[in-house]
């Protein structure tokens, strides 16, 4: 039982992967399709690792789906208007971390409850985006220097998964190596006595819904270069496959605490139970149906096992 | 002794909003000494407190270290002067190890780019292995017992050279085993020169383990001096502003509207509570102060009359409790106040929680020889009545006003109409006004928070929100935890009274005093077993004492014992 508790995401993992190989063992299981499902993985994956720095904290960021697609639409539109790959890009992550960092301040100063700080702001940043838009898809001008920083290969791995990869490398240091990564957990374990030992509660919180946002407008990029365009809603799919992949995550190590590694094997398992189900034909509301059940049983095992105690 | 200080707090002031928290407050530390800050609660002991850790800037008056003026700004700037502190509610993270805990806050040595876990944990060793060499070091902190979560904070505060260690009631949930344990570290501390600022209810405590004191009044200090030329009857004196020195404002109100001596007792202020208590003569007043010699109990003028009234037992339970099968048998009559005592850890709360319903177990309970229906309410509808162990987490709720929370637990009988499930205002207003003034609660307004209250306020409350209705058993986990003298003795006469009323009363405590001054008969828990009941002239401090820590007593076993 201890087992399944501290392991049970990793072997629920390996088991829905061994599942798939038996039942479409050329198609599920070659090696290009596993590569592809990292690839597919990866701007949801960039997203979840930013939501799990506010989870860390005990909060949540619901405006991440809203950032996502503002920046997509705040690129193009800059595109449109002759602006350089660089400019943009700078431009829409400083535009995303700003907007994080009221979302933090609203929480860490004014005690706004996060759960509603982010919707209203999410909703603020929805409708900003639809302003810029017009509600439309934008896709001209978009240059091609630009679109290869979301598709295509470097030395056989796709673009995105290497996007992935460099995010994850970067967030697990900076969440499990720095000291700043340890004054989240203890600002999300007790923040009471976080205040009381002197730690810049407020600061750290503002950081971390910023550093949360950056995230979510990394992923609006890079998914504007995917897609060569840029849909008012298109992050819109992203908030509630994040937060299921921190959950996740939080069964997979530790004593439930939210973690890179842990968000990674989250997202995987979306991944590769979206994509296994695409390729066995079932249709895509039974792969809905099935994606929460599975995540509704994880926590269930991790509650289960708590109550032995 | 200013001479020796090497810290002194002169004339500080502190307003919050009217209230002055802090009046003039005064307070000298010599280097190595172990000094008792002493007060109600609600005398500013805590706004004082969080004045030298910098969480709050005092209005006037200045802190001298070194005979230096010294600004502390923040708990940073505390912890530079050597400062450490040990809050009330321990303040650890919960799923941190005591070496992840130690380290918050602090620079972590590092090996390349990455944390360097190993020097850490050698680190907290080292430290350990000084005051607390059996602390497991790689438990989270929320699997640790309190006194280990004591120990993991006191480790914390011992990183770096401290010049002063403040402890802010730290033996309140120990067991007495622990709390030797503590003053053995408290000793330790000031033999290595190390200033311990002890604050306390526990006077008996003080008394032993401190060498100086100071005592707070209405956020004004009103004495200080050496311990070996005070008395337990002295700091009493002083803590409550002299015996019989002041008037009871609520007994001399007269008034036939609660409400009104709510708003007498406000002028009053809110550190009243003991005055009250010198002056009214009535039979609510304890026969005697808490502190009573425990051979007193016996044959004290109350519990000649209501101790073991009635043949048959209000309360029986036969049910499933501790380790492999043993069973916890014990049945109490009506007017009895029966004693739980053990280690922490020993089973006391859990026991009481199975009691209640709270937690699912096996086998019988009776009340009044019929099986109550499942669960808590199946217990309220029977004429059960609980009192939790943390007031702020299991007992109030802060969102709901201190008449709502009087009538949360048994709403239905405040139905305007019997048919209709919607509460009547009226009616609990009544109640909560009636059950105040029964209480002598002090609060600003029936209609404000609990949290705004003093800790001996809410736990009144927490008893108020049976009264009014038949309670046939009473079980109480630790009655006056963290409340002061005057709360204290009150809430003593209140539990008498519901006893002579015909309860009957589990009390399960953690303070020995209390136990021996209100129990009739005591039962000793040890390590989730009934291993003991004491009493008569076998209630002894030392018997009970013996028998939690598992001394086998001289007593004949339980037959809970027996059987497994």
């Amino acid at each position: 039982m201890i087992l399944l508790r501290r392991y049970g995401t990793l072997l629920a993992l390996a088991l829905i992967v061994l599942v798939f190989t038996i039942a479409s063992p050329q198609a599920f299981g070659s090696t290009p399709n596993l590569i592809n499902i990292t690839q597919q993985m990866a701007l949801l994956a960039i997203v979840a690792i930013g939501a799990t720095l506010v989870m860390v904290l005990g909060e949540f960021d619901l405006s991440v789906s809203a950032v996502v697609s503002w920046a997509g639409i705040a690129a193009a539109a800059l595109f449109a208007a002759g602006v350089a790959v660089p400019v943009v890009m700078i431009v829409v992550l400083v535009s995303a971390v700003a907007m994080g960092a009221i979302s933090g301040f609203l929480v860490a100063r004014f005690k706004v409850p996060s759960f509603i700080a982010t919707l209203a702001f999410g909703t603020v940043i929805g409708g900003l985006t639809f302003w810029v838009s017009n509600g439309a898809t934008m896709f001209s001008g978009i240059p091609a220097g630009f679109r290869d920083l979301g598709r295509g290969t470097l030395m056989g791995v796709p673009v995105p998964t290497l996007w992935l990869i460099g995010t994850a490398i970067v967030f697990w240091l900076l969440l499990d190596q720095t000291e700043f990564g340890r004054r989240l957990y203890a600002i999300g374990g007790n923040r009471e006595a976080a205040r009381l030992v002197g730690l810049p509660v407020r600061r750290d919180m503002v950081v971390a819904f910023a550093l949360c946002a950056a995230l979510a407008g990394l992923a609006g990029l890079l998914l504007t270069a995917r897609l060569g365009s840029a849909h008012p809603t298109g992050g819109g799919g992203y908030l509630l496959q994040a937060y299921a992949a921190v959950f996740l995550g939080m069964t997979a190590f530790r004593e439930g605490e939210p973690s890179v590694p842990g968000t990674l094997v989250g997202a995987a398992i979306i991944a590769v139970v979206s994509n296994g189900l695409t390729i066995l034909g079932v249709p895509s509301f039974l792969q809905d149906l099935l994606t929460g059940a599975i995540i509704l049983a994880a926590v269930l095992v991790r509650n289960f096992g708590r109550d032995g105690d | 002794m200013t001479s020796e200080s090497f810290l002194a707090l002169g004339g500080l002031v502190k307003h919050f909003g009217a209230t002055k928290a802090l009046d003039h407050a005064d307070l000298a530390l010599r280097a190595g000494s172990v000094h008792a800050l002493v007060g109600e609660n609600g005398a500013g002991k805590s706004t004082l407190i969080k004045t030298l850790s910098g969480l709050y800037q005092p209005d006037a008056g200045t802190i001298r270290l070194d005979g230096t003026e010294v600004t502390i700004d923040g708990p940073r700037a505390a912890e530079a002067l050597g400062f450490r502190f040990i809050h009330q509610e321990l303040n650890l993270v919960p799923h941190f190890d005591a070496v992840g805990n130690a380290w918050i806050g602090r620079r972590h040595p590092r090996r390349g780019p990455f944390i360097d876990r190993r020097a850490m944990r050698a680190k907290v060793a080292d430290v350990a292995a000084r005051i607390a060499p059996d602390l497991p070091l790689d438990k989270p902190a929320a699997r640790l017992t309190p006194g280990q979560r004591q120990m993991a904070e006191i480790v914390r505060a011992l990183m770096d050279p401290c010049r002063l260690v403040v402890m802010d009631e730290p033996t309140s949930s120990l067991s007495e085993g622990e709390a030797e344990r503590l003053h053995a570290i408290v000793r330790q501390l000031s033999a290595e020169g190390c200033a311990v600022l002890f604050i306390s209810h526990r006077l008996d405590e003080v008394i032993d383990l401190c060498d100086s004191y100071t005592v707070l009044r209405n956020g004004r200090t009103v004495g200080a001096g050496r311990v070996a030329d005070t008395s337990r009857a002295g700091l009493v004196a002083m803590m409550s502003g002299g015996a019989g020195a002041s008037t009871s404002t609520l007994q001399d109100t007269r008034s036939p509207h609660p409400e009104e001596a709510f708003a007498e007792s406000r002028l009053e202020g809110r550190t009243d509570d003991v005055q009250q208590d010198h002056s009214n003569a009535t039979a609510l007043r304890p026969s005697r102060r808490p502190s009573g010699p425990p051979q007193d109990v016996e044959g004290g003028p109350l519990f000649g009359q209501s101790k073991g009234r009635g043949d048959k037992p209000v309360l029986a339970t036969d049910i499933a409790f501790g380790p492999g099968d043993s069973r916890f048998i014990v049945s109490v009559r009506a007017g009895e106040i029966v004693g739980l005592y053990g280690l922490v850890g020993s089973g006391r709360s859990s026991l009481l929680k199975t009691i209640w319903g709270a937690t699912p177990g096996r086998g019988l309970i009776a009340i009044n020889g019929q099986v109550p229906r499942q669960g808590p309410a199946g217990r309220i509808a029977a004429g059960v009545a609980y009192v939790p162990e943390d007031r702020r987490r299991e007992g109030l709720a802060n969102l709901l006003s201190i008449e709502s929370n009087l009538s949360l637990a048994h709403l239905s009988d405040f139905r305007a109409v019997a048919s209709l499930p919607a509460p009547s205002r009226s009616k609990i207003r009544n109640f909560a006004g009636a059950t105040g003034a029964r209480l002598r609660l002090v609060a600003g307004g029936l209609d404000h928070s609990p949290a705004t209250l003093s800790g001996g306020n809410q736990q009144k409350l927490l008893f108020g929100r049976w009264l009014g209705r038949p309670m046939r058993v009473l079980l109480v986990d630790e009655p006056t935890r963290g409340v002061d003298v005057g709360a204290k003795a009150e809430i003593h006469g209140e539990m008498r009274r519901i006893a002579d009323d015909g309860a009957a009363i589990l009390m399960a405590t953690s303070d020995i005093e209390e136990l021996l001054a209100l129990s009739t008969r005591v039962l000793v828990l040890h390590a989730g077993r009934l291993v003991a009941e004491f009493d008569g002239p076998s209630l002894t401090r030392a018997a009970v004492v013996a028998a939690a820590f598992g001394h086998a007593p001289d007593e004949p076993m339980p037959p809970s014992e027996r059987s497994a």
